[in-house]
């Protein structure tokens, strides 16, 4: 891990070289994204609900999940982009060295500016908690905190998954956008609101659902199965599959050479 | 003017090359569509006071928006110009004997067009099969069908033209992102790519009239689907016009004056 911070420190360093350009794109994506956020709130003037969910409800939903996207692709970069590692070859360098290929390959690339999705997903956290009437207790607490680690965790383990496709086609097509951005669209809203097909989609095979759904209901009083507030957790047994697929893929890479 | 036909049709046949990409993006569109389809039946089954939008209407819409995505999206980045730009090769470019603009023009073009003419067909055949709600409905008046082909032609030259302006930005930042990326995001969200303008509160909708961006995406395709009236759709077609004149002239009188600061880096 010591090993990953050091990374972590060493693209932090070069960014501060360049302080305004960072500042620039970090407004200009801070305004993009509150564009969005715009939209649906457009959405709930002409709807009053979707399936009983009220705007901040629903914000709440959305800002978790674009708290998971701001975080991993802040710093997973390496992970999203490795499809570049593969196709340049330097993904051979990684395995020449004595250490952790997963580490290694996160550690290749940091993108700071999209923490302006954390920040903005806090925002809307903060404006959502004052708009709904959230009955706090430890319980909800350990949920709510919960809910941004799996949000986390489950984006990862996609970027693994992707990652792992990588060494069958070599260069990443744009299939893994459909299930990356699509599935990201998608579960945005609490995933209840969905026809069942997608409901189970959402529960079984990509668990969006344990992220900012079924804690949801529990967080907002609908639900009162304190195991809820753990349900989020379950998204860290979904890294293992995609971590052993990694290394499989590993085991099976041929360089492409250059 | 044969030159530049010529970049179009090389660039078209170009694109035709990568049909891998072409099913991904096929299998893209699709999903997409089903899940802003699936996120608005959520919302028509929950509140019907006000809509905007008949069911159909809205559904056979958001069919076609993925189905000419590559169209009538205003995200396009042409990598090949930005990296011109941005290595200081634009130096070849200013070199030939054609102008720049139209030049640029025609290679924009003949990439979009190649990509939507491999992948709106397939779109439209799945939006067909599927039941309803998902169900695209194609029906429509010969005189409807007429204007809309007359509106998307236009739409897609003024599309072109707002992708090239976007492409003048970054001759002056050298950077295609930070303020490239807003007028990117902005185009976006005012052509209806984001959710349908009617969707909009009516005092956000006078001001996304004043740009040209609805006159992409949300003009043509509402046309289609008969969500505007045919006569408010001719006097559409005229404004498309006036839109291409004026994007037309300062999009040109913006790329000379570009191109006369350009700094060339680097030799």
């Amino acid at each position: 891990m010591s090993l990953y911070f050091n990374y972590l420190k060493i693209h932090l360093k070069s960014l501060l070289e360049y302080k305004t350009s960072f500042i620039l794109s970090f407004l200009s994506q801070i305004m993009g994204l509150a564009l969005y956020y715009f939209t649906l709130i457009c959405l709930f003037q002409r709807f009053s609900n979707v399936k009983g969910f009220t705007l901040y409800e629903v914000l709440l939903a959305y800002s978790v999940i674009e708290f998971g996207i701001g975080v991993s692709e802040a710093f997973f970069a390496g992970m999203d982009k490795f499809d570049r590692l593969i196709l340049r070859g330097d993904f051979d360098k990684i395995l020449l060295r004595p250490r952790n290929i997963i580490l290694q390959v996160l550690g290749e690339e940091f993108n700071f500016v999209k923490t302006s999705r954390v920040v903005e997903a806090f925002v809307i956290f903060i404006i959502s908690f004052i708009n709904l009437d959230i009955n706090w207790n430890i319980f909800r607490v350990i949920t709510f905190i919960s809910m941004l680690i799996s949000s986390v965790t489950i984006l990862l383990s996609l970027f693994i998954f992707a990652a792992s496709y990588c060494f069958i086609t070599i260069k990443g097509l744009e299939v893994r956008n459909v299930f990356t951005y699509g599935c990201r669209k998608m579960a945005a809203y609490p995933i209840g609101i969905f026809k069942k097909g997608f409901v189970i989609f959402f529960t079984y095979i990509i668990p969006f659902g344990f992220v900012n759904y079924y804690p949801l209901l529990f967080l907002l009083g609908r639900n009162d199965f304190k195991i809820l507030s753990i349900s989020p957790l379950i998204t860290l047994l979904y890294l293992v599959p995609s971590i052993l697929l990694f290394y499989r893929g590993v085991r099976k890479y041929a360089s492409v050479g250059s | 003017m044969k030159s530049y036909i010529s970049y179009f049709i090389l660039k078209y046949k170009i694109g035709l090359q990568y049909r891998a990409s072409a099913i991904a993006g096929i299998a893209t569109q699709i999903f997409f569509g089903l899940v802003y389809i699936s996120i608005y039946l959520a919302f028509y089954e929950s509140d019907i006071s006000n809509l905007p939008m008949e069911l159909p209407k809205l559904v056979s819409y958001l069919w076609l928006n993925q189905a000419f995505l590559a169209i009538v999206n205003t995200w396009y980045k042409n990598s090949e110009l930005v990296e011109l730009i941005k290595t200081g090769n634009l130096a070849y470019e200013l070199a030939r004997p054609q102008d720049v603009f139209m030049m640029w023009a025609a290679k924009i073009y003949g990439e979009k067009l190649s990509s939507a003419s491999l992948r709106f067909i397939p779109v439209i055949l799945f939006g067909i099969i599927m039941p309803y709600p998902y169900h695209l409905d194609l029906k429509i008046s010969l005189i409807r069908f007429l204007v809309f082909i007359l509106s998307f032609v236009l739409a897609s030259i003024i599309v072109t033209l707002c992708i090239l302006l976007f492409h003048i930005i970054v001759i002056y930042t050298l950077d295609d992102k930070g303020v490239a990326n807003m007028f990117v995001l902005i185009s976006d969200i005012l052509s209806g790519g984001v959710i349908p303008l009617p969707f909009f509160p009516k005092y956000i909708i006078n001001i996304i009239n004043i740009f040209p961006f609805r006159y992409i995406a949300d003009f043509p395709l509402r046309l289609y689907v008969g969500d505007i009236h045919l006569i408010d759709g001719l006097y559409g077609v005229l404004i498309q016009l006036i839109w291409i004149i004026i994007l037309y002239i300062s999009g040109k009188l913006l790329m000379k004056h570009a191109l006369s600061k350009v700094v060339i880096q680097g030799g």
